[in-house]
Protein backbone atom coordinates (compact mmCIF):
# COMPACT_ATOMS: atom_id res chain seq x y z
CA UNK A 1 0.00 0.00 0.00
CA UNK A 2 2.55 2.05 0.96
CA UNK A 3 4.68 1.70 -2.33
CA UNK A 4 1.54 2.40 -3.87
CA UNK A 5 1.56 5.97 -2.28
CA UNK A 6 5.22 6.37 -3.20
CA UNK A 7 4.86 5.87 -6.94
CA UNK A 8 1.68 7.79 -6.85
CA UNK A 9 3.88 10.92 -5.77
CA UNK A 10 6.45 10.22 -8.32
CA UNK A 11 3.70 10.20 -11.08
CA UNK A 12 4.00 13.64 -12.81
CA UNK A 13 0.69 13.49 -14.18
CA UNK A 14 -0.63 13.28 -10.59
CA UNK A 15 1.39 15.71 -9.12
CA UNK A 16 0.69 18.31 -11.99
CA UNK A 17 -3.74 17.22 -11.13
CA UNK A 18 -3.13 17.86 -7.82
CA UNK A 19 -1.43 21.44 -8.27
CA UNK A 20 -4.23 22.11 -10.82
CA UNK A 21 -6.97 21.55 -8.34
CA UNK A 22 -5.26 23.33 -5.56
CA UNK A 23 -4.84 26.51 -8.06
CA UNK A 24 -8.73 25.67 -9.56
CA UNK A 25 -10.15 25.55 -5.85
CA UNK A 26 -8.13 28.99 -4.48
CA UNK A 27 -9.88 30.69 -7.97
CA UNK A 28 -13.35 29.54 -7.10
CA UNK A 29 -12.90 30.73 -4.05
CA UNK A 30 -12.41 34.41 -4.81
CA UNK A 31 -15.18 33.83 -7.30
CA UNK A 32 -17.42 32.84 -4.74
CA UNK A 33 -16.18 35.54 -2.89
CA UNK A 34 -16.55 38.21 -5.68
CA UNK A 35 -20.62 37.00 -6.36
CA UNK A 36 -21.08 36.79 -3.34
CA UNK A 37 -20.78 40.52 -2.60
CA UNK A 38 -22.57 41.34 -5.20
CA UNK A 39 -20.07 41.46 -8.43
CA UNK A 40 -21.46 41.25 -11.92
CA UNK A 41 -20.75 37.70 -13.73
CA UNK A 42 -18.04 39.49 -15.93
CA UNK A 43 -15.93 40.72 -12.89
CA UNK A 44 -16.13 37.51 -11.02
CA UNK A 45 -14.74 35.78 -14.60
CA UNK A 46 -11.89 38.01 -14.39
CA UNK A 47 -11.78 37.60 -10.54
CA UNK A 48 -11.24 33.74 -11.80
CA UNK A 49 -9.33 33.94 -14.68
CA UNK A 50 -6.94 36.42 -13.00
CA UNK A 51 -6.18 34.40 -10.02
CA UNK A 52 -5.82 31.10 -11.59
CA UNK A 53 -3.46 32.48 -14.34
CA UNK A 54 -1.25 34.24 -11.70
CA UNK A 55 -1.05 30.97 -9.78
CA UNK A 56 0.42 29.32 -13.24
CA UNK A 57 -2.69 27.69 -14.41
CA UNK A 58 -3.88 27.91 -18.18
CA UNK A 59 -7.51 28.70 -18.73
CA UNK A 60 -9.64 26.71 -20.49
CA UNK A 61 -13.18 27.85 -19.47
CA UNK A 62 -15.05 29.66 -17.02
CA UNK A 63 -18.76 28.96 -15.78
CA UNK A 64 -20.73 31.29 -13.36
CA UNK A 65 -23.87 30.03 -12.59
CA UNK A 66 -26.16 32.16 -10.07
CA UNK A 67 -25.49 28.82 -7.58
CA UNK A 68 -22.59 27.46 -8.60
CA UNK A 69 -19.00 28.42 -10.24
CA UNK A 70 -17.09 26.12 -12.71
CA UNK A 71 -13.41 26.02 -13.96
CA UNK A 72 -11.41 23.81 -16.42
CA UNK A 73 -7.92 24.90 -16.13
CA UNK A 74 -4.79 23.11 -17.44
CA UNK A 75 -1.09 22.59 -17.53
CA UNK A 76 0.50 21.36 -20.57
CA UNK A 77 -1.50 18.73 -21.73
CA UNK A 78 -3.21 17.94 -18.72
CA UNK A 79 -6.37 19.59 -17.42
CA UNK A 80 -9.23 19.64 -14.59
CA UNK A 81 -12.33 20.69 -14.07
CA UNK A 82 -13.69 22.10 -10.32
CA UNK A 83 -16.82 23.52 -9.51
CA UNK A 84 -18.02 25.37 -5.86
CA UNK A 85 -21.29 26.58 -4.65
CA UNK A 86 -21.92 30.11 -4.24
CA UNK A 87 -24.25 31.29 -0.74
CA UNK A 88 -26.35 34.04 -0.42
CA UNK A 89 -25.67 36.84 -2.99
CA UNK A 90 -25.22 40.11 -1.15
CA UNK A 91 -23.93 43.43 -1.21
CA UNK A 92 -20.40 43.96 0.79
CA UNK A 93 -18.53 46.57 -1.08
CA UNK A 94 -15.44 47.02 1.15
CA UNK A 95 -14.92 43.07 1.01
CA UNK A 96 -15.73 43.03 -3.08
CA UNK A 97 -13.16 45.51 -3.90
CA UNK A 98 -10.29 44.08 -1.43
CA UNK A 99 -10.88 40.80 -3.20
CA UNK A 100 -10.47 42.37 -6.73
CA UNK A 101 -7.42 44.11 -5.27
CA UNK A 102 -6.37 40.75 -3.95
CA UNK A 103 -6.73 39.02 -7.54
CA UNK A 104 -5.45 41.83 -9.27
CA UNK A 105 -2.13 41.71 -6.93
CA UNK A 106 -1.80 37.37 -7.77
CA UNK A 107 -2.63 38.55 -11.66
CA UNK A 108 0.41 40.76 -11.89
CA UNK A 109 3.11 39.51 -9.29
CA UNK A 110 1.80 35.55 -9.01
CA UNK A 111 1.90 33.53 -5.77
CA UNK A 112 1.44 30.47 -3.68
CA UNK A 113 -1.97 28.17 -3.31
CA UNK A 114 -1.02 29.20 0.07
CA UNK A 115 -0.37 32.31 -0.08
CA UNK A 116 -3.79 33.32 -1.81
CA UNK A 117 -6.16 31.01 0.26
CA UNK A 118 -4.43 32.83 3.72
CA UNK A 119 -5.22 36.64 2.30
CA UNK A 120 -8.83 35.40 1.01
CA UNK A 121 -9.25 33.87 4.75
CA UNK A 122 -7.86 37.13 6.69
CA UNK A 123 -9.88 39.69 3.99
CA UNK A 124 -13.34 37.60 4.99
CA UNK A 125 -12.55 37.80 8.66
CA UNK A 126 -10.69 40.88 8.84
CA UNK A 127 -12.32 43.45 6.03
CA UNK A 128 -14.45 46.42 8.79
CA UNK A 129 -18.27 45.82 8.90
CA UNK A 130 -20.44 48.95 10.24
CA UNK A 131 -22.34 48.13 13.97
CA UNK A 132 -25.11 46.18 13.38
CA UNK A 133 -26.56 49.17 15.42
CA UNK A 134 -25.73 51.45 12.54
CA UNK A 135 -26.59 49.58 9.73
CA UNK A 136 -30.02 49.56 11.24
CA UNK A 137 -30.11 52.99 12.17
CA UNK A 138 -29.04 53.81 8.53
CA UNK A 139 -31.18 51.50 6.55
CA UNK A 140 -34.14 53.26 8.91
CA UNK A 141 -33.00 56.34 7.71
CA UNK A 142 -32.82 55.52 3.90
CA UNK A 143 -36.29 54.22 3.89
CA UNK A 144 -37.48 57.79 5.66
CA UNK A 145 -35.78 59.66 2.73
CA UNK A 146 -36.99 57.44 0.38
CA UNK A 147 -40.73 58.15 1.69
CA UNK A 148 -39.67 61.83 1.25
CA UNK A 149 -38.60 61.12 -2.32
CA UNK A 150 -41.95 59.59 -2.91
CA UNK A 151 -43.80 62.30 -1.14
CA UNK A 152 -44.28 60.95 2.37
CA UNK A 153 -45.40 63.56 4.71
CA UNK A 154 -42.77 65.25 7.66
CA UNK A 155 -45.57 63.70 10.51
CA UNK A 156 -44.89 60.09 9.07
CA UNK A 157 -40.96 60.69 8.53
CA UNK A 158 -39.93 59.17 11.89
CA UNK A 159 -42.62 56.37 12.07
CA UNK A 160 -40.85 55.33 8.38
CA UNK A 161 -37.42 55.63 10.09
CA UNK A 162 -39.07 53.18 13.20
CA UNK A 163 -40.11 50.53 10.44
CA UNK A 164 -36.94 50.42 8.61
CA UNK A 165 -34.58 50.28 11.35
CA UNK A 166 -36.61 47.35 12.97
CA UNK A 167 -37.13 45.87 9.52
CA UNK A 168 -33.45 46.16 8.95
CA UNK A 169 -32.95 44.51 12.75
CA UNK A 170 -35.48 41.58 11.92
CA UNK A 171 -34.03 40.61 8.73
CA UNK A 172 -30.29 40.31 10.13
CA UNK A 173 -31.53 38.30 13.30
CA UNK A 174 -33.90 35.76 10.64
CA UNK A 175 -31.29 35.89 8.15
CA UNK A 176 -28.31 34.83 10.79
CA UNK A 177 -31.04 32.20 11.76
CA UNK A 178 -30.72 30.51 8.28
CA UNK A 179 -34.75 31.33 7.35
CA UNK A 180 -35.19 31.41 3.65
CA UNK A 181 -34.64 34.54 2.49
CA UNK A 182 -38.52 35.14 0.56
CA UNK A 183 -39.89 34.26 3.98
CA UNK A 184 -37.48 36.91 5.66
CA UNK A 185 -39.16 39.53 2.68
CA UNK A 186 -42.70 38.63 3.81
CA UNK A 187 -42.07 38.95 7.50
CA UNK A 188 -40.15 42.19 7.70
CA UNK A 189 -42.66 43.77 5.01
CA UNK A 190 -45.29 43.07 6.89
CA UNK A 191 -43.63 44.12 10.34
CA UNK A 192 -41.75 47.15 8.69
CA UNK A 193 -45.00 48.11 6.67
CA UNK A 194 -46.92 47.65 9.75
CA UNK A 195 -44.99 50.28 12.41
CA UNK A 196 -44.51 52.62 9.37
CA UNK A 197 -48.54 52.91 8.84
CA UNK A 198 -49.60 52.63 12.45
CA UNK A 199 -47.38 55.05 13.14
CA UNK A 200 -47.85 57.58 10.83
CA UNK A 201 -51.73 56.94 11.81
CA UNK A 202 -51.05 57.98 15.16
CA UNK A 203 -48.82 61.15 14.75
CA UNK A 204 -51.56 62.70 11.91
CA UNK A 205 -50.06 62.07 8.77
CA UNK A 206 -52.10 62.53 5.41
CA UNK A 207 -49.79 59.61 3.84
CA UNK A 208 -50.75 56.34 6.10
CA UNK A 209 -50.70 54.26 2.71
CA UNK A 210 -47.34 55.26 1.57
CA UNK A 211 -45.61 55.28 4.50
CA UNK A 212 -46.77 51.46 4.82
CA UNK A 213 -44.89 51.47 1.63
CA UNK A 214 -42.01 53.74 2.24
CA UNK A 215 -41.05 51.66 5.91
CA UNK A 216 -40.59 48.41 3.33
CA UNK A 217 -38.33 49.72 0.95
CA UNK A 218 -35.20 48.31 2.38
CA UNK A 219 -36.30 45.27 0.36
CA UNK A 220 -35.94 46.34 -2.78
CA UNK A 221 -33.13 44.27 -4.48
CA UNK A 222 -31.92 47.60 -5.94
CA UNK A 223 -28.19 46.41 -6.50
CA UNK A 224 -29.52 42.90 -7.88
CA UNK A 225 -31.91 44.06 -9.93
CA UNK A 226 -29.24 46.42 -11.70
CA UNK A 227 -26.66 43.12 -12.13
CA UNK A 228 -29.18 41.06 -13.95
CA UNK A 229 -29.33 43.87 -16.49
CA UNK A 230 -25.56 44.14 -16.58
CA UNK A 231 -25.26 40.43 -17.29
CA UNK A 232 -27.51 40.21 -19.82
CA UNK A 233 -25.54 43.28 -21.46
CA UNK A 234 -22.69 41.62 -21.27
CA UNK A 235 -23.85 38.22 -22.68
CA UNK A 236 -24.83 36.79 -19.44
CA UNK A 237 -28.51 36.01 -20.05
CA UNK A 238 -28.95 32.57 -17.73
CA UNK A 239 -27.41 34.49 -14.42
CA UNK A 240 -29.03 37.55 -15.42
CA UNK A 241 -32.67 36.14 -16.06
CA UNK A 242 -32.28 34.13 -12.57
CA UNK A 243 -31.10 37.46 -10.85
CA UNK A 244 -34.60 38.89 -12.63
CA UNK A 245 -36.60 36.33 -11.61
CA UNK A 246 -35.13 36.29 -7.63
CA UNK A 247 -35.69 39.99 -7.81
CA UNK A 248 -39.36 39.71 -9.01
CA UNK A 249 -39.78 36.73 -6.57
CA UNK A 250 -38.49 38.85 -3.36
CA UNK A 251 -40.63 41.80 -4.72
CA UNK A 252 -43.88 39.36 -4.71
CA UNK A 253 -43.18 38.25 -0.93
CA UNK A 254 -42.34 41.56 0.07
CA UNK A 255 -45.90 43.39 -1.57
CA UNK A 256 -47.94 40.31 0.52
CA UNK A 257 -46.32 41.39 3.65
CA UNK A 258 -47.55 44.79 2.48
CA UNK A 259 -50.79 43.57 1.74
CA UNK A 260 -51.22 42.01 5.04
CA UNK A 261 -49.94 45.08 7.06
CA UNK A 262 -52.24 47.52 5.19
CA UNK A 263 -55.34 45.09 5.35
CA UNK A 264 -54.61 45.19 9.44
CA UNK A 265 -54.59 48.88 8.69
CA UNK A 266 -58.00 49.03 7.22
CA UNK A 267 -59.42 46.59 9.77
CA UNK A 268 -58.61 49.03 12.13
CA UNK A 269 -59.66 52.07 10.92
CA UNK B 1 -38.12 84.76 -9.68
CA UNK B 2 -40.50 83.25 -7.18
CA UNK B 3 -40.84 79.99 -9.61
CA UNK B 4 -37.30 80.05 -9.78
CA UNK B 5 -36.95 79.83 -5.34
CA UNK B 6 -40.08 77.22 -5.24
CA UNK B 7 -38.05 74.94 -8.32
CA UNK B 8 -34.61 75.76 -6.84
CA UNK B 9 -36.34 74.77 -3.60
CA UNK B 10 -37.89 71.33 -4.81
CA UNK B 11 -34.48 70.33 -6.11
CA UNK B 12 -32.35 70.94 -3.07
CA UNK B 13 -35.40 68.80 -0.80
CA UNK B 14 -34.85 65.85 -3.66
CA UNK B 15 -30.97 66.27 -3.57
CA UNK B 16 -30.81 66.65 0.14
CA UNK B 17 -32.91 63.14 0.41
CA UNK B 18 -31.43 61.48 -2.64
CA UNK B 19 -28.21 62.02 -0.50
CA UNK B 20 -29.67 60.81 2.32
CA UNK B 21 -30.97 57.73 0.75
CA UNK B 22 -27.62 56.59 -0.62
CA UNK B 23 -25.23 57.31 2.07
CA UNK B 24 -28.32 55.02 4.46
CA UNK B 25 -27.80 52.22 1.95
CA UNK B 26 -23.96 52.75 1.36
CA UNK B 27 -23.98 52.18 5.28
CA UNK B 28 -26.15 48.94 4.55
CA UNK B 29 -23.63 47.83 1.44
CA UNK B 30 -21.05 48.33 3.54
CA UNK B 31 -18.94 51.52 1.86
CA UNK B 32 -15.93 52.84 4.09
CA UNK B 33 -16.28 56.45 5.64
CA UNK B 34 -14.90 57.99 2.97
CA UNK B 35 -16.79 56.55 0.02
CA UNK B 36 -19.72 57.19 2.04
CA UNK B 37 -19.31 61.19 1.60
CA UNK B 38 -18.98 60.32 -1.92
CA UNK B 39 -21.96 58.19 -2.62
CA UNK B 40 -23.87 61.04 -0.68
CA UNK B 41 -22.95 63.06 -3.50
CA UNK B 42 -23.99 60.82 -6.12
CA UNK B 43 -27.01 60.45 -4.84
CA UNK B 44 -27.55 63.98 -4.27
CA UNK B 45 -26.36 64.88 -7.68
CA UNK B 46 -28.30 62.29 -9.35
CA UNK B 47 -31.80 63.67 -7.65
CA UNK B 48 -30.65 67.12 -8.66
CA UNK B 49 -30.33 66.27 -12.20
CA UNK B 50 -33.33 63.94 -12.19
CA UNK B 51 -35.23 66.82 -10.48
CA UNK B 52 -34.63 69.48 -13.59
CA UNK B 53 -36.00 66.85 -16.06
CA UNK B 54 -38.65 66.42 -14.53
CA UNK B 55 -38.96 70.08 -13.94
CA UNK B 56 -38.76 70.78 -18.07
CA UNK B 57 -41.43 68.07 -18.43
CA UNK B 58 -39.26 64.82 -19.58
CA UNK B 59 -41.18 61.71 -18.77
CA UNK B 60 -39.70 59.96 -15.09
CA UNK B 61 -38.30 57.35 -17.65
CA UNK B 62 -36.20 59.70 -19.42
CA UNK B 63 -35.50 61.68 -16.70
CA UNK B 64 -33.65 58.94 -14.85
CA UNK B 65 -31.76 57.78 -17.52
CA UNK B 66 -30.37 61.14 -17.91
CA UNK B 67 -29.74 61.16 -14.31
CA UNK B 68 -28.27 57.80 -14.34
CA UNK B 69 -25.91 58.62 -17.14
CA UNK B 70 -24.49 61.59 -15.59
CA UNK B 71 -24.05 60.08 -12.48
CA UNK B 72 -22.25 57.62 -14.14
CA UNK B 73 -19.99 59.80 -16.49
CA UNK B 74 -19.38 62.08 -13.26
CA UNK B 75 -18.20 59.26 -11.06
CA UNK B 76 -15.57 57.56 -13.92
CA UNK B 77 -14.49 60.92 -14.71
CA UNK B 78 -13.75 62.60 -11.43
CA UNK B 79 -13.35 59.78 -9.61
CA UNK B 80 -11.01 57.67 -12.29
CA UNK B 81 -8.25 56.91 -9.39
CA UNK B 82 -10.46 55.03 -7.51
CA UNK B 83 -10.64 52.73 -9.96
CA UNK B 84 -13.37 50.53 -10.27
CA UNK B 85 -15.29 51.79 -6.95
CA UNK B 86 -16.26 54.60 -8.97
CA UNK B 87 -18.89 52.55 -10.86
CA UNK B 88 -19.71 51.00 -7.02
CA UNK B 89 -20.44 54.59 -5.73
CA UNK B 90 -22.36 55.62 -9.09
CA UNK B 91 -24.59 52.78 -8.58
CA UNK B 92 -25.64 53.65 -5.02
CA UNK B 93 -26.02 57.22 -5.86
CA UNK B 94 -28.97 55.69 -8.51
CA UNK B 95 -30.18 53.23 -5.58
CA UNK B 96 -32.97 56.25 -4.53
CA UNK B 97 -34.38 56.37 -7.75
CA UNK B 98 -35.05 52.42 -8.23
CA UNK B 99 -38.92 52.69 -8.51
CA UNK B 100 -39.22 50.51 -6.06
CA UNK B 101 -42.46 51.83 -4.95
CA UNK B 102 -44.22 51.07 -8.13
CA UNK B 103 -43.62 47.79 -8.17
CA UNK B 104 -45.21 47.26 -4.99
CA UNK B 105 -48.25 49.38 -5.87
CA UNK B 106 -48.53 47.32 -9.15
CA UNK B 107 -48.77 43.67 -7.12
CA UNK B 108 -51.04 45.37 -4.60
CA UNK B 109 -53.38 46.34 -7.62
CA UNK B 110 -52.85 43.52 -9.21
CA UNK B 111 -54.08 41.24 -5.88
CA UNK B 112 -56.44 43.24 -5.84
CA UNK B 113 -57.84 42.45 -9.18
CA UNK B 114 -57.18 38.70 -8.84
CA UNK B 115 -59.70 38.69 -5.87
CA UNK B 116 -63.02 36.01 -6.75
CA UNK B 117 -64.70 39.21 -5.54
CA UNK B 118 -62.87 42.41 -7.20
CA UNK B 119 -64.95 45.80 -7.75
CA UNK B 120 -64.11 47.76 -10.44
CA UNK B 121 -61.40 45.51 -11.65
CA UNK B 122 -61.44 47.19 -15.17
CA UNK B 123 -60.70 50.43 -14.00
CA UNK B 124 -57.88 48.84 -11.19
CA UNK B 125 -56.03 47.34 -14.06
CA UNK B 126 -54.65 50.09 -15.68
CA UNK B 127 -53.10 52.03 -12.72
CA UNK B 128 -51.34 48.39 -11.98
CA UNK B 129 -49.85 47.70 -15.64
CA UNK B 130 -49.09 51.48 -15.27
CA UNK B 131 -46.88 51.19 -12.79
CA UNK B 132 -45.48 48.01 -13.80
CA UNK B 133 -44.44 49.49 -16.84
CA UNK B 134 -43.54 52.06 -14.99
CA UNK B 135 -41.01 50.11 -12.51
CA UNK B 136 -39.47 48.53 -15.45
CA UNK B 137 -38.57 50.96 -17.88
CA UNK B 138 -37.34 53.45 -15.09
CA UNK B 139 -35.31 50.41 -13.91
CA UNK B 140 -33.99 49.72 -17.42
CA UNK B 141 -32.99 53.68 -17.46
CA UNK B 142 -31.04 53.43 -14.04
CA UNK B 143 -29.17 50.33 -15.72
CA UNK B 144 -28.55 51.84 -19.02
CA UNK B 145 -27.21 55.16 -17.97
CA UNK B 146 -24.72 53.29 -15.65
CA UNK B 147 -23.48 50.79 -17.98
CA UNK B 148 -23.18 53.30 -21.06
CA UNK B 149 -20.32 55.20 -19.82
CA UNK B 150 -18.26 52.28 -18.32
CA UNK B 151 -18.56 50.17 -21.75
CA UNK B 152 -17.84 53.14 -23.04
CA UNK B 153 -14.53 53.49 -20.95
CA UNK B 154 -13.69 49.67 -21.65
CA UNK B 155 -13.43 49.76 -17.26
CA UNK B 156 -12.41 45.98 -16.56
CA UNK B 157 -13.51 46.40 -13.52
CA UNK B 158 -10.37 45.69 -11.85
Amino acid sequence: MQDELDEDDADPVRMRHRDLERIANAALRVGRALMECGASVSVTRLGVTMTARGLGAGIIGVRVGYASIGLTVSAEQTTITRMISVGGLGVNHRLDMAVRALAARVAEKGGTVASVNGDLDRLIRETPRHPIWLVALATGVACAAFGRLLGVDGQAFAAVLLGGTVGQDLRRRLAARGVNPFVIAALVAFVAGSIGGWGARLLGSASVDMATIAASLLLVPGVPATNAQTDIMEGYPTVGSARAVAVGMMMIFAATGIWCAQGLLRAGA
Amino acid sequence: MIDLAAQARIVLHQAFFGGLAAAGFGVLFNFGPRSLALCAGAGAFALAVRTLGLDANWTLEAATFVAALATASVAMIGLRGIGAAAQAIALAGCIPMVPGAFLNEALLGFFTISASEAVNAEAAILPSLQAMLRFIFTLGAIGAGLAIPSHLARHRGF
